[in-house]
């Protein structure tokens, strides 16, 4: 490849990351149509940060979406029905999956370096899955902190959410639900006036057969209490953390365990946790520029 | 699930005109292509025409997928993103408040290929945008996650744009360095 200048680099990464204006985004794919080093050098880092969207949680397109490919593509007129053909064997491939840290008794600086690398991780997908939800909370309730030109109209309710309508906005609570050192799998929003709260899940499937089920869990109460069994949409939202006190959820443990189908039959987990997490981030609950409530 | 072996073999059948192969392909990649978008876009109409225009484009220009250098889900997931992109700096100017019912969205996910462990690849990467300053990762996630514009950043930062840009483009180099690009 080439030699090319910072400023080639940064084009090229900045047109991976997005960041360029529609200008600037035309004057990367000319040079990439002419420029097949070029094009290697955006590809390389789209590549790269292409890995961030294994974060980012999947949703169903409607049925009807296939149909107008199919017809775009010229593959919609009427045939007989497709017949899978016999799939040859794929070639053997690795995995990409990295084997578990290696288990030598004898390489302990190693294994810390792998350790304090986890735990850094760690911290970095919390700060994902709190930047991410930090967004959806501001389009939902306080959408005046938006960026001019994404803002939502008042009233426009901008994510799944089923909140009340015409929430004021309040103060935020978030909880990132997941295993130890693992990436997050459940994200939990409580809004503080009204303590309702919404689940969102990000990377966790139940197996047939079972359910999630959410608990607050406090030393002020003798047992897991259950805020009820997580849906299997996205999100969840529900109100029944309005019956404890302020101080009792914003201290509890949340934590998600695994339960038959429709949950725990005698309102007492079955399990032990699965992903647990506590409240840690605020929305602050005024809006810097005051605005008339939506 | 499939492989990453897999979608590279059904994208070679498509490369082939191979229809049955197609529609698998997008069986299993369109609840991931489509959570891509629509976190971009916000809107589920715009995010239909993204994924479908994606689609055509990945029909048509399947021979062109080079398993060496990329990854078949990176490739397809890049298509849609980059039309996303396009789209939202397009109509930058214009607010999404003309559609009724931003983002009702029937939300069921069952795409494995979202729970699997994290690959080693993007640990590498977190590794490396874990050393930016806090600011800068924020930073850098919110523009990849969310497509915002630098004068999107600039407003959420309380920050000229000119220093987005100058961020954004060290916290990249700083980022190239780290992963030895």
């Amino acid at each position: 490849m080439m030699a090319y200048s910072e400023d080639h680099i940064a084009l090229a990464a900045e047109y991976a990351l997005g960041t360029l204006d529609a200008e600037e985004r035309a004057q990367v794919e000319t040079m990439m149509s002419v420029d097949k080093d070029f094009t290697a050098m955006v590809g390389a880092w789209e590549h790269k940060l292409g890995v961030l969207n294994q974060m980012v949680g999947s949703v169903e397109p409607r049925p009807e979406v296939w149909d107008k490919i199919r017809t775009a593509t010229g593959l919609a007129e009427p045939q007989a029905p497709l017949v899978l053909p016999d799939a040859p064997q794929p070639p053997v491939a690795p995995e990409v999956s990295e084997p578990a840290a290696v288990v030598d008794p004898s390489n302990v600086i190693r294994l810390s370096t792998e350790a304090r690398r986890w735990r850094n991780i760690a911290t970095l997908t919390t700060a994902i899955a709190a930047a991410l939800v930090a967004m959806i909370a501001v389009a939902v309730y306080q959408p005046d902190l938006l960026p001019e030109g994404i803002r939502p109209k008042p009233r426009t309710q901008v994510v799944e959410v089923k909140t009340p309508s015409a929430p004021t906005p309040s103060a935020q609570y978030v909880a990132v639900l997941q295993k130890e050192g693992g990436s997050p799998a459940f994200i939990l929003t409580v809004e503080g006036a009204t303590k309702n709260f919404w689940v969102r899940r990000v990377g966790a499937s139940a197996e047939p057969g079972k359910s999630f089920e959410l608990w607050l869990i406090s030393d002020k109460l003798q047992r897991p209490r259950s805020l009820g069994v997580i849906g299997n949409g996205d999100f969840t939202a529900r109100p029944v953390l309005a019956s404890y006190d302020t101080d009792t959820i914003n201290t509890a443990t949340y934590a998600v365990t695994i339960e038959q189908a429709g949950g725990s039959p005698d309102g007492k987990p079955t399990s032990a946790p699965a992903f647990t997490g506590k409240l840690i981030e605020t929305v602050p609950p005024a809006a810097p520029a005051p605005s008339p409530a939506p | 699930m499939l492989t990453p072996a897999e979608l590279v073999w059904l994208i070679a059948a498509v490369a082939k005109g191979d229809e049955a192969a197609f529609e698998r392909l997008y069986a299993a990649t369109r609840a991931k292509l489509f959570g891509v978008v629509l976190r971009i876009l916000r809107r589920q109409d715009l995010a239909e025409e993204v994924i479908q225009e994606a689609y055509v484009k990945i029909w048509n220009s399947a021979g062109r997928f080079n398993p060496g250098l990329s990854s078949p889900i990176t490739w397809m997931t890049s298509i849609a993103r980059n039309r996303a992109i396009d789209v939202v700096r397009k109509r930058s100017e214009l607010s999404i408040e003309e559609e009724p019912a931003a983002m009702e969205v029937a939300a069921d996910s069952p795409d494995p290929l979202a729970r699997r462990e994290m690959t080693e690849e993007l640990k590498r990467l977190l590794e490396c945008v874990g050393r930016l300053e806090p600011d800068r990762q924020k930073l850098v996630l919110l523009a990849y996650y969310n497509g915002w514009s630098r004068e999107q950043l600039a407003a959420k930062f309380e920050t000229p744009v000119n220093t987005v840009k100058t961020w954004l483009r060290r916290s990249m180099m700083d980022i190239r360095e780290c992963l030895g690009l």
